[in-house]
């Protein structure tokens, strides 16, 4: 390909170096991201991902595309905290529910929908402490602390009918975590 | 066209570097600096909520959860929310110069550290769409986005750098397309990918997913008509929804089906806004259709609206 030297005063291998370096950078990358996103488990897939996972989770190149796969989100749910305070009554919270929002503030707080649907999965506890602490401080007073956070999932199963039809089923309860709330939460 | 190992290494110099209007790229540079600035401002009422000190996740526990040396300013700057605020400003302001295109470059640096930032500081409330935005971001670093529609043009124009042969305007250079094309080959493979984890799922296959799509209450925007809620009608949605993202995927890279392709896309995403509740999703994968329009077509397009609006050819700014 032609290079534009006419415009600089470079040495000769410099635009040289740069078409080079652009054309691994391309190889490099092509490779990679396909090997990366195309959810294949035949070599070379599996190695690739693994060698170019540090660079990925580095460079933010890290990606998954498996929308709704393989199974959509399979029942209604939301997230709940009972807050028992130190005076020993006791409020219900729920994270924002988008059913329950106007349009606009469907467009806002749509984030607290994604959020809400990863802290209900199991492999996900390690956030659930994190979550209770937040509550506690959003529904504490100075005069009358949160004493325990209990998180509850609460979920209706969608189950197709082969006629097509919809009922939504009853809403079952899962404690997700009981969290002592400390004095240093708070702060 | 025959194909020969010979011809390989020509049909690539040409595809990623022959020279082209850099219009596609411009347009989409604007669409995507819009795009950033609307994600931000929809998050702007919990920017502590989701990134502050006292956030939902803490900065430890995220950096516990998904391990690994990240590119993420708030693991550099001070730990007070008046910096995090500081960061969000600045992150605001760069998509807003990198919109105008005044300091492309570096306001394009900027908006690609800031946004892989904020979604290392919190994985948990990222979509798809803002994925995409990440990637677009990485190769737009690399792009000529500011060779037209941008601010940085005018002022080389004003400075004399750019030759002008009118009073009115100057030839826009072509640019070599390579980071555009990576932003193509990542949309495509986005819909690739889809299209693989979709063949894989019995519940795709046998025609099931989309009837739990439908009903899921936090999802559901408008109302969709009962008849094409029957399991009929969300079978054949679903076969066609694998369908056509193999098209995008695999047939966008044929030109004669390409138009064709991003126009039933194009219907396929706004019924998805019409239908399901995922902000901004549709918007930022349609996006990157822009750079899938051919510059010439583009160029005609600009002319064309210049004509009717100015009563004059100009070539675009």
């Amino acid at each position: 390909m032609k290079v534009d030297q006419e415009k600089h005063n470079w040495p000769k291998w410099i635009p040289k170096a740069n078409i080079v370096a652009i054309n691994l950078f391309l190889i490099f990358h092509i490779i990679a991201i396909t090997c990366w996103c195309v959810p294949l488990d035949v070599p070379p897939f599996p190695q690739c991902r693994k060698l170019v996972r540090p660079y990925f989770l580095w460079a933010g190149l890290f990606q998954a595309w498996d929308m709704f796969a393989p199974t959509p989100w399979p029942s209604n749910s939301y997230v709940e905290a009972t807050v028992i305070y130190k005076d020993g009554s006791r409020t219900t919270w729920s994270f924002p529910r988008m059913e329950q929002l106007s349009l606009t503030d469907r467009y806002f707080k749509e984030r607290y929908r994604k959020f809400s649907e990863v802290i209900q999965i199991d492999d996900n506890d390690a956030l659930w402490p994190d979550v209770a602490r937040h509550i506690a401080r959003l529904k504490s007073t100075p005069s009358n602390p949160a004493k325990t956070i209990i998180l509850i999932r609460w979920f209706s199963p969608i189950i197709p009918h082969p006629d097509g039809s919809y009922q939504p089923e009853a809403w079952d309860r899962h404690v997700l975590l009981g969290y002592g709330v400390r004095p240093e939460d708070l702060q | 066209m025959k194909w020969t190992l010979r011809s390989l290494p020509e049909a690539w110099n040409r595809f990623f570097f022959a020279k082209q209007s850099p219009l596609p790229m411009a347009l989409f540079r604007i669409v995507y600096g819009l795009l950033v600035i609307a994600t931000l401002l929809l998050l702007r009422p919990d920017w502590l909520a989701w990134f502050g000190t006292h956030a939902w996740i803490s900065l430890q526990t995220m950096q516990t959860a998904e391990p690994g040396t990240r590119i993420n300013l708030f693991t550099i700057i001070p730990q007070s929310d008046g910096w995090i605020y500081a960061l969000f400003w600045i992150f605001l302001s760069s998509a807003i110069l990198l919109t105008v295109g005044l300091f492309t470059r570096i306001n394009s640096v900027i908006v690609f550290l800031c946004l892989t930032s904020i979604h290392q500081r919190n994985l948990y409330i990222t979509h798809g769409g803002d994925t995409f935005l990440r990637l677009a971001g990485f190769f737009l670093m690399f792009a000529p986005t500011g060779a037209a529609l941008s601010l940085d043009r005018l002022l080389r124009i004003w400075r004399g750098k750019t030759r002008s042969v009118t009073e009115q305007a100057a030839p826009i250079e072509p640019q070599r397309p390579w980071a555009q094309r990576m932003i193509q080959i990542q949309l495509s493979l986005l819909y690739f990918a889809a299209f693989c984890h979709k063949v894989k799922s019995p519940a795709w296959l046998n025609g099931t997913a989309l009837y739990y799509v439908y009903h899921l209450d936090s999802l559901r925007r408008f109302p969709v008509p009962a008849w094409l809620l029957r399991p009929t009608m969300l079978r054949w949605g679903g076969w066609s929804a694998i369908a056509l993202e193999f098209a995008l995927g695999v047939l966008i890279w044929v030109k004669d089906l390409r138009y064709i392709l991003l126009a039933i896309g194009l219907l396929f995403h706004l019924w998805l806004e019409y239908s399901l509740n995922i902000a901004l999703f549709q918007w930022d994968v349609l996006s990157g259709y822009i750079l899938f329009v051919d510059p010439a077509d583009a160029s005609r397009a600009w002319n064309w609206i210049k004509l009717r609006t100015t009563g004059r050819r100009v070539d675009p700014a």
